[in-house]
């Protein structure tokens, strides 16, 4: 009876990502899960003073970091929120300032360097585990964060592709999203995104057993609660301060959903829609998501051969 | 010099703002001047704290509440209000206990208060408008009507719910330009009025309209001397400090609210965010207060402080059973009916009256959706069974939330509204069992900096000290002894002023069955998920991260 610890949506938080990495322990799971979203949204530079020391603001607060230990712990407080640090003189900032390809040139590489850190680290505390950790990059995440996934000994990238989670179980994963305003790395529109959908389906085999099946699919279901985010304007300004919800979740992840039925899926995304639906015989959970807090979100979830989902809790770690 | 301090790329959920406006729309009907700021005034007849001044003083205290949910928020945002911070700074029992009774709980008690205003602001003076002066009579008075009262606005409450957050916010900001232009009809005709005017105007249109009067007097007079008799002698200022505390009890029915929207926003959203909800919350609770000093302001200048004061005495001294002796002023003294006496014209009475009842329509759908929220919550935490959680695939209606809500509330309803077991002497301990789970939440705040530290230290309110204690934690501390104040009065009760204290039965077994019944639904859950191989401990346990 495999018991699955799900958590997605990390965003860079460093905090969070070795959390994840002691779920396992944590919570007696057998297997991980990272859903998508592991690359963070934010660089924030630590500029050298002329006259010695650094400054550098964070949540719009300002710090003066007279020594190489104040910097040390800016740099980590900075990482466990999710956000990059790195350190800059003046110069190399107006030089940042004045060229938007050289940002994206240095965030696409430092997303890059945190995911190979992070992989490292998974295999340090994984060795000997016995535990199976499954990665699956989302809509927020560059396509060559795959292969640095790749690249690790102790963590199977899964998205595309059908996984084994013990029992009997299978998964299949993407990390693709349908369209959003912010047009991210791994967006695609409903048609498509269901054409992904039914590919991975096929390799399940010819009668595939859905009760035996999870599908972990980055985006959740169209019109489920799961789904609900604050209403934007075309400024990306959120209206009536937030408390218009609207779903914006994928029709073809809906559909897919209720044409096979899986036993659970797992979604994030949206990281105010942490809740459980059900969609004909299916449990949907995303388990939203806390990052910036440090606060690790996740489910925990009991995987039974003839109960299918035997038990599942939402967890705040 | 270069100035950028972050930089970033596009993701998903980076918003750039939110307006403080909307906020301050949400938490302006919250602290609803017109629906629970007039209601509860006028019960405060009898106590000796300057009214005004009680507004002023307890607006200024309940300020610090504002810092309070403000820097909750900005340390937890997104994270489902008073439950979830209690459940993880207190721990998921407390906050269950406490959150399900302040905010679901309770709530049922709020159905039959919530239609009693509803009631005697919409249907009974628009029916008198109206020339029906049989059916508002009946309105005003037969308690079937008030249930069908309850039963219609249970109907509007689950039909605004159906139709989603997004419609309500839009039919919010209606209501709220609307409500406005109502007042600010009635604060003019106020203004230009005179005593003389009202006088007259109420002597000739009330007993037209509505049947008022006295055995061939004036309903001025007869008014006038049935609030004496009734004890009526709320002063509009002055009294002593110890009086103005005292109507404190009574008037945070009204007043505090601010919070009820503590909410979600978006990310990498910083110092600014807090400034911003001080400011949306806040500035609810100023401008609440300053308009509620204008009105009783004006008030005092054309109907008179003394007869709106005797006016309400008369009125609930009789409804509350200390008199045989009806009213002369046979209906509930809504100010903006009484100001509505200025004119002859019906087309004008009925259209401010109208929009005026937008107050109330803007404000009514908060009643079941914050409960629904928690009942969500609860549910997502295996507290409650999944099913509670699920919405109807069309409509995205929460039935099961809804029906948690709405059949416990037609039960208590019909206990307030027939005064069974002397329910109706509850009113204020809807405010009560809310105070007691601000309580939680308070001594969270308070907590909060030195038990969950490196939350606290990451968050953007961590620059804020006073004497170099965190901000947070002083403002929770002022709030913390303004609760325990209340809380002394009203369980306490040593000068007998509220009612619901411990020497009402009623008062206290209502009470303690909420508790026992959250209390019993905990234990028991636990109990059932330990039996299926889950820890609800494992729920709020944080996951060492080295």
């Amino acid at each position: 009876m495999p018991r699955l610890f799900f958590a997605t949506d990390i965003h860079g938080s460093d905090i969070c990502w070795r959390k994840f990495l002691n779920a396992g322990k944590f919570y007696e799971a057998d297997v991980l899960v990272l859903g998508g979203d592991m690359t963070g949204k934010a660089l924030v530079p630590i500029l050298a003073l002329p006259e010695g020391g650094f400054k550098a603001t964070l949540l719009q607060q300002e710090f003066f970091l007279p020594d190489e230990g104040a910097v040390a712990d800016m740099e980590r407080r900075v990482k466990s929120r999710g956000y990059y640090p790195f350190r800059v003189t003046a110069e190399e900032l107006a030089e940042f300032e004045a060229d938007p390809a050289k940002v994206d040139a240095f965030f696409h590489q430092q997303m890059l360097d945190v995911v190979e850190q992070w992989m490292a680290l998974a295999d340090e505390r994984l060795d000997g585990s016995g535990l199976r950790c499954y990665v699956c990059p989302g809509n927020d995440d560059a396509m060559e964060v795959d292969e640095v996934v790749c690249r690790a000994r102790h963590v199977e990238l899964a998205e595309g592709r059908v996984v084994e989670l013990g029992d009997g179980f299978q998964m299949i994963s993407t990390g693709w999203s349908n369209i959003t305003p912010w047009k991210t790395y791994r967006e695609a529109s409903e048609e498509d995104l269901a054409v992904k959908i039914e590919q991975m389906v096929g390799q399940l085999g010819a009668k595939p057993n859905m009760a035996h099946t999870v599908f972990n699919f980055h985006c959740p279901p169209y019109g489920s609660n799961l789904d609900e985010a604050p209403e934007i304007d075309d400024d990306l300004n959120v209206k009536e301060a937030g408390r218009s919800l609207v779903p914006v979740g994928s029709t073809a992840v809906r559909d897919a959903i209720l044409r096979h039925q899986p036993v659970l899926t797992l979604h994030g995304h949206i990281h105010e829609g942490k809740g459980t639906a059900r969609l004909g015989k299916t449990l949907a959970i995303n388990a939203g998501s806390l990052y910036e807090q440090g606060v690790l979100q996740g489910a925990v979830v009991d995987l039974d051969k003839r109960r299918g989902v035997r038990s599942y809790l939402l967890t705040t770690g | 010099m270069s100035s950028s301090t972050l930089f970033l790329r596009k993701a998903t959920g980076l918003v750039r703002s939110w307006s403080v406006f909307d906020a301050f729309v949400y938490a302006f009907f919250s602290i609803n001047l017109i629906t629970l700021g007039l209601y509860i005034f006028s019960q405060m007849y009898y106590l000796e704290g300057g009214l005004l001044t009680t507004a002023v003083v307890s607006g200024i205290i309940i300020l610090t509440q504002v810092v309070v949910y403000a820097g909750l928020i900005a340390v937890m945002p997104r994270a489902g209000g008073d439950y979830v911070w209690q459940s993880r700074i207190l721990g998921g029992g407390i906050g269950f206990v406490l959150a399900v009774t302040g905010w679901w709980f309770i709530l049922w008690l709020w159905t039959p208060l919530y239609s009693d205003m509803l009631r005697h602001e919409f249907f009974v003076p628009l029916l008198g408008i109206l020339g029906m002066q049989g059916a508002a009579d009946y309105f005003a008075w037969n308690p079937n009507a008030w249930f069908i009262v309850s039963v219609i606005m249970i109907g509007y409450i689950t039909v605004i719910i159906a139709l989603g957050m997004r419609s309500y916010a839009r039919v919010q900001k209606v209501c709220f330009w609307v409500g406005l232009a109502g007042l600010a009809i009635v604060f003019l005709f106020l203004l230009f009025g005179s005593h003389d005017a009202f006088r007259a105007g109420l002597d000739a249109r009330a007993p037209e309209m509505f049947g008022s009067g006295a055995a061939g007097g004036s309903v001025y007079e007869a008014t006038l001397a049935a609030g004496e008799e009734a004890g009526a002698v709320l002063p509009m200022t002055g009294g002593s400090l110890a009086a103005v505390f005292l109507a404190m009890p009574y008037i945070v029915f009204f007043n505090l609210w601010p919070n009820w929207g503590a909410t979600l926003y978006g990310e990498v959203k910083g110092a600014d965010d807090f400034k911003r909800n001080m400011l949306g919350m806040g500035g609810a609770l100023v401008a609440t207060t300053v308009l509620a000093v204008v009105f009783f302001l004006l008030i005092n200048k054309t109907i008179t402080w003394d007869f709106y004061t005797n006016a309400n005495g008369a009125y609930w001294n009789y409804r509350w059973g200390f008199t045989d002796q009806a009213p002369p002023l046979n209906f509930w003294p809504y100010p903006a009916m009484l100001t509505m006496f200025l004119t002859s014209s019906r087309i004008v009475q009925f259209v401010v009256i109208l929009a005026m009842s937008m107050w109330f329509f803007g404000w009514a759908g908060t009643i079941f959706l914050s409960s629904t929220r928690v009942i969500f919550a609860a549910a997502f935490d295996r507290v409650l069974p999944e099913a509670v959680a699920t919405v109807h695939p069309r409509t995205r209606t929460p039935i099961w939330a809804m029906v948690l809500m709405v059949v416990p509330g037609l039960i208590v309803s019909i206990l307030y509204v027939w005064d069974i077991a002397n329910f109706q002497s509850l009113t204020l301990m809807s405010t009560l069992v809310i105070a007691i789970t601000y309580l939680g939440s308070t001594i969270s705040a308070i907590i909060l900096p030195y038990t969950k530290k490196e939350m606290y230290e990451a968050s953007p309110i961590a620059k804020y000290k006073i004497l170099g204690l965190p901000l947070i934690s002083v403002a929770g501390v002022i709030f913390l002894a303004f609760l325990l104040f209340l809380l002394y009065q009203w369980l306490i009760d040593p000068n007998g002023l509220y009612g619901i204290g411990l020497t009402n039965t009623s008062s206290m077994v209502f009470m303690l069955a909420m508790y026992g019944i959250a209390l019993v639904i905990y234990v028991f859950a636990r109990y059932y998920r330990r039996s299926r191989g889950v820890s609800l401990d494992m729920l709020y346990k944080e996951i060492p991260a080295e």
